[in-house]
């Protein structure tokens, strides 16, 4: 993918496989200013609050679909300018999870390609769903 | 039932929270976090030849700004609990190492729906992302929902 030019509506983008493991939840966590937040750190302590362990916060989730995007982009020298996520169910570190979306549309002048993305697990289950918009540079 | 609350709160601003320095370091430690690769973010001769022309934080680093104490308490709850439903991010202008970062947040709207599962209530809290330029970098719509 060089040009908006060469993208077509119904293109793939991923699937990219995604394991979280804890400490990497934590370190984002520790990135983010949510060190302090019990239900993205310990098990324990989320049960407590009736969740099933500590969950990736939601957005760690944003900051993952939003590296999809980027890394489909850059080839095209691309901006990520418009992202919307829904958090439908929470997302679990240790589970094998992937990240993937297609084109939903192409807008030759406004130059800006529209994306669906989400992050399912095992089952098969979207656990989160987004929108993008990437806007491209002129025509060479 | 009806959604009760003080129409006045639209609208209102909650506060400005003190500028925050964003550091390379922070933007090391987030993109390590992620698993960020992409040189526009680590590499000085790479960015410049990137869309933006200049070293920059990810995009999504921008949900890392803290609002002030006053956000969670001056946002209305309704029902039983809630939970955050998503984010809706406009992305404006990059945030780079150095910058000094405010936000300013108000209720953008409340609002009640019914489904099949119920009466269920939705509040976006818009927050106005700037930096030391006064330039808006993003909004961030918050948006949260529950039973009622």
């Amino acid at each position: 993918m060089r040009t908006l030019e060469e993208i077509q509506i119904g293109d793939n983008i991923g699937p990219e496989p995604l394991f979280l493991e804890k400490d990497r939840v934590r370190a984002y966590c520790n990135a983010a200013g949510l060190a302090g937040v019990p239900r993205f750190t310990d098990d324990e302590l989320a049960r407590k609050e009736g969740l099933p362990g500590m969950i990736t916060p939601g957005n760690m989730s944003a900051a993952l679909i939003g590296k999809l995007v980027t890394d489909w982009a850059r080839p095209a020298n691309a901006r990520l300018i418009r992202l919307g996520t829904t958090y439908r169910s929470p997302v679990l570190p240790e589970h094998h999870l992937s990240l993937q979306g297609f084109v939903t549309q192409v807008d030759h002048g406004e130059r800006t390609a529209e994306l669906d993305i989400w992050i399912e697990n095992e089952d098969g289950d979207r656990l989160v769903t987004a929108t993008a918009t990437v806007k491209f540079p002129p025509k060479a | 039932m009806a959604l009760d609350f003080d129409p006045a709160i639209i609208g209102k601003i909650f506060e400005e929270t003190d500028p925050v320095a964003v550091s390379a370091q922070e933007i090391r430690d987030f993109c390590a976090a992620v698993g960020e690769n992409n040189p526009w973010y680590t590499d000085e001769d790479a960015a410049r030849k990137g869309p933006y022309g200049e070293l920059t934080a990810p995009p999504l680093f921008v949900l890392t700004f803290r609002n002030g104490r006053q956000f969670f308490q001056n946002i209305p709850r309704f029902g039983k609990g809630g939970f955050d439903a998503g984010r809706d991010v406009e992305f404006l202008k990059p945030v780079r190492a150095g910058d000094q970062i405010t936000l300013v947040s108000h209720v953008k709207e409340i609002y009640e729906k019914t489904g099949r599962s119920g009466a269920m209530y939705f509040v976006t809290v818009r927050s106005t992302v700037k930096n030391q330029n006064n330039e808006v970098v993003a909004h961030i719509d918050h948006r949260f929902m529950g039973r009622l």
